[in-house]
């Protein structure tokens, strides 16, 4: 069965890693994996906005002619003779893509583009695989917000430091990260929460003074957070969990 | 059959030097594979050197920083080099930022830098 997936897979591979790619994919939802006939001219709008923006930021050397090649894939295996029906009941294929639902009432034709700031996103992180995924999800969101490239890159970096922590010590937890904005800036608060065992005071101020390494690096971790971030807070408690929250600031 | 995850990564061999390009998210276990097999070739072919590829790493944390400074340091308890190619600006400038060491592998521009510092260290 040919698929989003499979088509624009083929397309990108060699010009963008498989950990991006898988990420591309998992944001395109439902409509990844659908297959092609089935899609609508909204839903190839949508999924070539999130293609365009992807591949700006991952390859951006090559970006233009991916681009074009993503578009022609679309237009030729999409919609054959380019009567797909706008109108078609393919809603469904929205359905696990809330981001994508919450726009579905922009005219056929018109690239589905979120609003400015848009709203919260809580990231589940259960497994080691959740790391690469919230990495991937945090870097798309500060990018989309408009925060520099270097910047970006070190919420990436931040948001995949606390993701470890939250596998490797408490077993699960979420991230959010909310997006703000007002007058002066542009904000990426980022809160890392988890039930797990917390750390002891006197531990808490071991791994700030740099006299405290775990075996799989925790100490490190949090002070690389601590120092990439423009603020940062940790409340944790022997057996209550902890709970992480920074911000990374960018101007206007 | 195993999926592209669990894949071993290549380890190509190039004038004497082995070559790993890092391309899929490195873990634990994956880490202690790759430096396993690099040990054991580096003391089968008298290998002088190991060159680790990131260009494709858009990301590299604490974590990943002390997995390629485990390697290193287990390269060179044999004898042989161990360089780190390719490392995006970016994730240069965040490693600073951070603080974190990496002292037990030296840095070149390119793969070929790379060849050419081995070659000449010998």
């Amino acid at each position: 069965m040919r698929t989003v997936e499979s088509e624009i897979g083929a397309i990108l591979a060699g010009s963008i890693s498989e950990i991006t790619q898988r990420s591309i994919f998992r944001r395109l939802g439902g409509m990844a994996r659908a297959p092609l006939q089935h899609l609508t001219t909204q839903d190839r709008h949508a999924i070539q906005t999130e293609l365009e923006s992807s591949v700006r930021l991952f390859a951006p050397a090559k970006s233009a002619q991916l681009i074009a090649s993503c578009a022609r894939a679309l237009a030729l295996l999409g919609a054959p003779g380019g009567t797909a029906d706008p109108a078609a009941p393919a809603a469904g294929l929205f359905a696990s893509n809330p981001a994508a639902a919450s726009t579905g009432g922009a005219a056929p034709g018109t690239p589905v583009r979120s609003p400015a700031m848009g709203g919260d996103k809580r990231l589940a992180i259960d497994s080691e695989k959740d790391i690469a995924s919230a990495r991937l999800e945090a870097w798309a969101e500060a990018v989309r917000i408009g925060l520099s490239k270097f910047t970006s890159v070190k919420v990436a970096t931040a948001v995949s430091e606390l993701a470890r922590n939250i596998v490797f010590y408490a077993g699960r937890g979420t991230i959010e990260l909310r997006p703000r904005q007002d007058a002066r800036e542009t904000r990426l608060e980022i809160v890392a929460a988890d039930q797990g065992a917390g750390i002891a005071p006197e531990k808490l101020d071991a791994i700030f003074a740099g006299t405290y390494r775990s075996e799989r690096g925790m100490g490190k971790g949090l002070v690389a957070v601590q120092k990439l971030v423009d603020e940062f807070q940790i409340d944790t408690r022997p057996g209550r969990g902890t709970r992480v929250s920074c911000v990374f600031r960018g101007a206007r | 059959m195993k999926t592209r995850d669990e894949q071993e990564l290549p380890i190509i061999s190039v004038r004497g030097c082995l070559l790993v390009s890092i391309q899929t998210e490195l873990h634990d276990r994956l880490a202690l594979e790759l430096r396993s097999a690099l040990m054991e070739r580096v003391r089968l072919e008298a290998i002088r050197g190991v060159i680790l590829d990131v260009s494709w790493v858009e990301v590299i944390d604490s974590y990943i920083t002390r997995i390629l400074n485990d390697i290193g340091k287990s390269v060179r308890f044999m004898g042989a080099d161990c360089y780190m190619v390719g490392i995006r600006p970016a994730v240069a400038m965040t490693l600073v930022e951070m603080g974190v060491e990496l002292d037990a592998v030296s840095t070149a521009l390119s793969l070929d830098a790379a060849l050419e510092k081995i070659e000449l260290a010998r």
